[in-house]
């Protein structure tokens, strides 16, 4: 074996990381999960909040609709009947 | 956690116990700064936790860390723009009595080693720390096996003069 490439073996030796680097990277790993855990509830309850509103949308537009409606037959009833006049006239 | 072991196979706290030592050393040969070198370790594993349902068998999670922490420290030589980090000039002059195994000449070595450009240097991390062979070297840096075996060629033989320079050598040992 070549002297320089054991020295480099020994001077290129594995360390380990400062002490609690593992305790470290497991609290590091809690706080990313309780954080998209955080994000997730979040991006959820917009979700929910917009079908809600589009919900509660589409139901005042029923009701309008349904109204609208109702006008239009309270307001042809009287003109049917002066049609049906009308026509008894001219016969 | 257990669920966590269940649901993937594999215990997180276990792999980082078992792998910290190659993933921290890797960033802190090639970076040269021991406080970066943690940080770009906890990335790495960080990185293991949201990735760890692709983990097939336990060479593969060693191969995918090694991988990793070539990469994320490559980034962060970069981003940092630290190379060289130490110029050849500021290498300690050896001591009078240099021998072999002395720390004084791994610390220069050290210094030596991160003076050479980015991918002659990540060459020499992998084959002296990892002890990997050039193939595995050139499957983790994406390179081919001949320019492993060239960087590695170059690096030793610009290594060897340095130290030459200095009256370090088979030839010139001193004291």
């Amino acid at each position: 074996m070549d002297w320089l490439e054991d020295e480099l073996r020994r001077a290129l030796a594995r360390e380990d990381p400062p002490d609690g680097f593992a305790e470290r990277v497991l609290a590091r790993r809690e706080r990313g999960t309780s954080s998209a855990r955080r994000w997730l509830a979040a991006a959820a309850m917009v979700v929910v909040a917009a079908g809600a509103a589009g919900a509660w949308r589409q139901h005042q537009g029923n009701q309008a609709k349904q109204e609208v409606m109702l006008a239009l037959r309270l307001a042809s009833a009287p003109m049917d009947r002066i049609q049906s006049e009308i026509r008894g006239i001219t016969q | 956690m257990l669920t966590e072991a269940v649901e993937t196979g594999y215990d997180f706290r276990a792999l980082v116990r078992q792998h910290q030592a190659t993933v921290f050393s890797i960033a802190l040969h090639f970076l040269r700064d021991r406080a970066t070198a943690e940080e770009v370790a906890q990335e790495v594993f960080f990185s293991l936790h949201r990735n760890l349902h692709q983990i097939e068998t336990p060479a593969h999670a060693a191969a995918w860390l090694r991988k990793v922490a070539v990469q994320r420290s490559i980034d962060e030589g970069r981003r940092r723009s630290r190379r060289p980090q130490v110029a050849l000039a500021d290498a300690p002059e050896p001591a009078a009595s240099i021998r072999p195994g002395d720390p004084l000449l791994s610390e220069l070595l050290r210094k030596l080693v991160a003076t050479l450009p980015e991918a002659p240097r990540m060459v020499m991390v992998l084959r002296y720390q990892e002890d990997l062979e050039p193939a595995e070297i050139a499957a983790a840096l994406e390179m081919p096996v001949a320019t492993v075996k060239s960087h590695l060629q170059r690096s030793l033989a610009l290594l060897r003069e340095k130290l030459a320079r200095r009256g370090i050598g088979e030839s010139g040992w001193t004291g």
